[in-house]
């Protein structure tokens, strides 16, 4: 399969596929029910030293309930979780060497920045020397130096945001566990954090979890992401074998924007397939090992692996359909062709130049195609 | 357009006016009379005192016969200090009692489920729903050495001689923190029952036991409540009257009584009067000090 060049973004960074890398934390068959609903199912996850793991989900899928039983806040129904070989069972969040960092930041509002970070601190008994010193250190890392005696509600968001890491810092902890760290920020914040949390943590070298509903937050800084639902795990990888290698539908259209083709192997040579589809399209397909012949099997193909053409184009898995929306976001215009059956078909475009040779307008007829290469069949 | 415009214009000013008019009417109009009462002079007359103002001609020779004598009065004799003082103190001491009750409620209603939330508030109010006269009558039925107290420790073989709780110190701080329980526990509630729950999961997040995290998170940021329901309990236990003058016999000074007494019994107006002024200006402070807090808090904000 192609998938396995599919890697690290970190070349040599990939503990998880080392079997003689022991993971730090494991989740071992946690099962965890509220008042009979089961908000996280028999998951089993593990999870490496240094490592950057983003649990991607949409709400209630049981990211978070996965996050706060590590923390402590919630105990396992049924399973266990393990953590540097020590079972956390039954250990109260007060004595467990994970630190989090809240999704509303949830710094203490009678107290300043300073005293905040130092709440941590005291817990352990530090000398006061050595207090201000971790102070000052994870202050200047946030580059918060001149905020040490503001009162939380005396900072905006991002301010708050980088105090809220500092004081989950400040311990030094063995994890660091992220609930929507940058939910609260603005777009152009948000992008700039994103890239600073990564620096941090690959400078720390601390072990980061983070829970995300936004793909974009969890492909950009994890080095591997689960995406989750309805308390599973449905697919665990690296951002490009989540992106480009799904496992299933649910992962294809929940990471990024997809086109799904249903239809019946009408034909399998090896790894070559063919489907037809039930409007009588045909697709020729590579990366079908899974599919078998007869079967109802999917074709998943991303919007940007596809060509769009005012003129008919030649050779396989060519469609035709009317323009029925184009939206020009700047850096791409995005198409969807209203195809002969009724579906969509997404088709996107990169501007790499100024001015684009191709006139399309509403309502006019385009052709579009792809390579058999450039998406993957599905049976899930 | 502009008729709409002064009409409103005449309602705001009529929705400001009215509390005041209202303050004016029973609270600003009474001072003022009692004010003047208190530097009269009494006299064997209806009403009790002199100079009357029955004529306007006669207003300004009235207000020459004003006299400070009745509060040099009760500046030298002791009897009225000590009035004061006790008053203060029972005051002060049953409010840290019904703090130290009504903290604990206040704090597992704060905590129990949502849906028990309405019930156990319930529970606070209902007894506003009996005569408070009655309910601290009823203590004397509990109390009385005969009462039911005492039957039941004498039942329960703790102990062979009644204990005496009527007409002492004691049953006015039973009286005064019954009764005054429920204006600790709600401020002290609504004030838990907003606060943040994960402020209290970070705390254990950062390493603090629980008993650490009620002393440097919850506790502080409930002051505000505590402050509130202690100046609610505070600044009405001083000048109770009928607590002290149930439960607590004959001996007990309390500066409510002492003018209940200078008023029925001396028919001294004119120094029930100078007592009652007095009063006034030292409950003002703590309600001035509470405002302070109150309008630094909302500053802050």
């Amino acid at each position: 399969m192609k998938t396995q060049s599919l890697g690290s973004i970190r070349k040599s960074f990939a503990p998880w596929a080392d079997p003689s890398e022991k993971p730090l934390i494991r989740f071992e068959n946690v099962t965890k029910t509220f008042d009979g609903f089961t908000a996280v199912d028999d998951l089993s996850l593990d999870i490496y030293t240094r490592e950057f793991f983003a649990l991607l989900g949409a709400s209630g899928c049981g990211k978070s309930t996965l996050l706060r039983m590590l923390a402590g806040f919630e105990r396992p129904t049924k399973g266990r979780i393990v953590l540097d070989g020590e079972d956390l069972t039954g250990i109260p969040p007060y004595r467990r060497p994970v630190n989090m960092m809240f999704q509303s930041y949830a710094l203490f509002p009678h107290m300043s920045v300073a005293k905040n970070i130092a709440f941590g601190l005291k817990q352990d008994g530090m000398a006061k020397s050595e207090r201000e010193d971790r102070i000052a250190e994870v202050l200047k890392l946030v580059k918060m130096e001149r905020f040490a005696n503001r009162k939380p509600d005396q900072l905006s968001g991002g301010q708050q945001q980088r105090v809220a890491l500092a004081r989950s810092l400040a311990k030094r902890p063995k994890v660091l566990l992220l609930d929507e760290p940058l939910g609260a920020l603005d777009k152009k914040l948000r992008e700039e954090t994103q890239f600073e949390l990564t620096d941090l943590q690959y400078d720390l070298g601390m072990t980061f979890i983070m829970v995300t509903h936004d793909q974009e937050e969890a492909m950009t800084m994890a080095d591997r992401i689960a995406v989750m639902d309805q308390g599973h795990i449905r697919q665990i990888g690296t951002p490009p074998e989540i992106y480009e290698a799904p496992s299933s539908r649910f992962v294809a259209d929940f990471v990024g924007s997809v086109n799904i083709f249903e239809g019946k192997v009408a034909k399998k040579t090896g790894e070559r397939v063919t489907l037809e589809t039930p409007s009588g399209g045909v697709i020729e397909a590579d990366n079908g090992g899974a599919a078998e012949a007869g079967s109802t099997a999917w074709y998943a193909v991303r919007p940007e692996k596809l060509i769009i053409s005012a003129e008919p184009l030649d050779g396989p898995n060519v469609f035709s359909g009317e323009v029925w929306e184009i939206a020009y976001i700047g850096d791409m215009t995005l198409f969807h062709l209203k195809l002969d059956d009724g579906s969509i078909l997404r088709v996107s475009m990169v501007n790499r130049a100024r001015s684009s040779p191709l006139q399309l307008t509403w309502h006019e007829r385009a052709w579009a195609s792809f390579a058999p290469d450039a998406g993957l069949v599905l049976v899930r | 357009m502009a008729a709409s415009g002064m009409g409103k214009g005449v309602f705001r000013r009529v929705a400001i006016g009215l509390p005041y008019l209202w303050l004016l009417a029973l609270f600003l109009i009474p001072f003022l009379i009692v004010l003047k009462i208190s530097v009269s002079t009494i006299a064997t007359a209806i009403p009790p005192y002199t100079p009357t103002f029955g004529d306007i001609s006669t207003w300004l020779d009235g207000i020459r016969q004003f006299t400070f004598e009745n509060y040099l009065w009760i500046a030298s004799d002791s009897l009225y200090i000590t009035s004061y003082l006790e008053s203060l103190k029972i005051a002060a001491i049953s409010t840290v009692l019904t703090l130290a009750i009504g903290y604990p409620l206040a704090y597992g209603m704060a905590r129990a489920p949502q849906r028990m939330k309405p019930l156990l508030l319930m529970l606070v109010i209902l007894p506003f729903w009996t005569s408070f006269l009655i309910r601290v009558y009823a203590w004397i039925g509990i109390l009385k050495p005969e009462g039911l107290l005492n039957q039941f420790l004498f039942f329960l073989g703790v102990i062979d001689a009644p204990l005496i709780i009527t007409n002492t110190p004691v049953a006015i701080y039973i009286g005064i923190v019954y009764s005054y329980l429920p204006f600790m526990v709600l401020p002290i509630f609504a004030n838990l029952d907003k606060m943040d729950g994960r402020l209290l999961e970070a705390a254990a997040d950062l390493g603090s036991t629980p008993l650490r995290a009620f002393w440097t998170i919850t506790f502080p940021l409930s002051l505000r409540g505590v402050l509130a329901g202690a100046f609610l309990v505070f600044i009405p236990a001083v000048g109770e009257f009928v607590i002290p003058d149930l439960l607590g016999g004959s001996r007990t000074l309390m500066i409510g009584k002492t003018l209940w007494m200078e008023f029925f019994n001396n028919r001294d107006w004119p120094v029930s009067s100078a007592v009652a002024i007095i009063l006034l200006l030292i409950l003002v402070v703590p309600i001035v000090i509470f405002q302070r807090i109150q309008d630094r808090q909302e500053a802050s904000r």
